[in-house]
């Protein structure tokens, strides 16, 4: 009797935790960490576009940045749920209007990104270049398409 | 003695040919194809194909019907395919440059400066011919545009004389012989050719650009959209970058934090600035780099 009623509690208790642990992404945490992934693949841009264009050394980091961008990479797809369009973002309404073609040009920016990889790989600095214009054109066509600076 | 040839027959042999070679070539940079091959520069170096080509995927890049909002009202870019009905056909050189210098269409009506005319007014003549020579050397596409949507009092053109009386004073480009030649292309890209200042300057409740704010960013730009200030203040502008983050900006889009452009700059750089010479950016961002710091309005 004694041992049922504490695994009912401990059901109870579990249930009541996992149900308060789904409710706590709110919409404004979710947008702060779609940010703060863009922000980390960003700086991943910013420093392998910095070797990459022979500004500074460490063409030997160059993996680890092209590593790091494809990671977060296809995290990208899970970073737009439903309802983060509002709020302080600058994300537009149509990502959720369009979500077949929106995740197509997610699909295309995972491709573009293994490329560059590739290219990174051989060491080939001409095809590293020309992947990395192309990774550039994919972040540059979704951004133009689905978000709206104003800041 | 046998006569030969002395050394200065001998100059003539291989001087002719050569000589021949050189008037060709030289006759051959004047030629129609090159004229309509710097215009095509001069038009992608002019921004024209990202306001006159409609927002659709299957859009003909230059047949007009781009839809511009502005406070002002909603304009249609006009089409600038050497269609007789719906384009630019039978313009001639003049017609180009009152268009493009001085704000008026061959029946003599005043644009609105939604066409920035205040800038190509600096244009020069080839500039100009060459411009013309590539428009009317393209396939001619009918596509008629829609009427803009003004309110009433600026339907009619009325106003724009008087417009262009306070605001507007065509003058030449006047290189600045104390700067240098990259400067001086880069001041011809920017103020001029490139319109830079259309959207980065500030305009006044008239809709004309406040020069005394001269690239300081338009916090009412286009379609709404905020317009960063790109002089030099560390905060506000971009006083941070260096050259290279400035030509690494204009060729692929690229901010110095590794954030890509969207909005209206992304189809500048598609359109215009990736396709410039590596020169041209260059020039464009010596010359921005050498302006005083200003902070946004």
């Amino acid at each position: 009797m004694r041992r049922s009623t504490t695994a009912a509690l401990l059901a109870l208790a579990t249930l009541a935790f996992a149900g308060n642990s789904i409710a706590a992404t709110t919409p404004a945490d979710a947008i702060k960490y779609r940010k703060a992934v863009m922000s980390a693949m960003a700086g991943h841009t910013s420093a392998f576009s910095l070797i990459n264009f022979g500004r500074v050394e460490h063409r030997d980091h160059l993996l680890a940045h092209v590593d790091a961008l494809a990671a977060l990479g296809t995290q990208l797809k899970v970073l737009f749920p439903a309802g983060t369009g509002t709020g302080d973002t600058d994300a537009l309404p149509l990502i959720w209007q369009e979500q077949e073609k929106f995740g197509q040009l997610i699909t295309a920016s995972e491709k573009s990104t293994a490329e560059l990889r590739a290219a990174v790989t051989t060491g080939d600095k001409a095809a590293t270049m020309k992947a990395f214009k192309a990774v550039g054109e994919s972040c540059k066509g979704c951004h133009d398409r689905y978000r709206k600076e104003d800041d | 003695m046998t006569a030969r040839p002395g050394p200065r027959a001998g100059f003539w042999v291989f001087a002719t040919p050569l000589l021949c070679l050189i008037i060709a070539a030289g006759a051959a940079a004047a030629t129609p194809a090159d004229q309509i091959e710097h215009g095509r520069y001069l038009v992608h170096a002019g921004g024209c194909i990202s306001c006159h080509t409609a927002d659709r995927p299957d859009a003909i890049p230059l047949a007009g019907g781009r839809r511009l909002e502005t406070p002002f009202g909603v304009f249609y870019s006009p089409n600038l395919t050497p269609d007789r009905r719906t384009g630019l056909g039978g313009w001639t050189d003049s017609d180009f440059a009152a268009a493009l210098r001085h704000g008026r269409g061959p029946d003599g009506s005043p644009y609105y400066p939604v066409f920035p005319y205040p800038a190509y007014a600096g244009l020069n003549d080839a500039d100009v011919a060459a411009i013309a020579a590539w428009l009317r050397s393209l396939p001619p596409v009918e596509n008629p545009v829609p009427a803009h949507e003004l309110p009433w009092y600026l339907r009619s053109r009325w106003l724009m004389p008087g417009w262009n009386l306070l605001f507007f004073d065509p003058q030449p480009f006047k290189a600045d012989r104390t700067r240098d030649a990259d400067w001086n292309r880069g001041a011809y890209l920017v103020r001029h050719l490139g319109h830079c200042g259309e959207c980065h300057t500030p305009r006044n409740f008239l809709g004309a650009r406040d020069d005394a704010l001269e690239l300081a960013g338009n916090p009412d730009g286009p379609d709404g959209e905020k317009i960063p200030n790109i002089r030099q203040d560390r905060k506000s502008g971009i006083g941070r970058w260096t050259i290279e983050d400035m030509l690494l900006f204009l060729e692929l889009g690229m901010l110095p934090d590794g954030d890509f452009a969207g909005s209206s700059m992304s189809a500048v750089i598609d359109d215009n600035t990736s396709q410039l010479t590596a020169d041209d950016r260059r020039a464009i961002a010596v010359y921005l780099q050498s302006l005083a710091p200003l902070d946004s309005p």
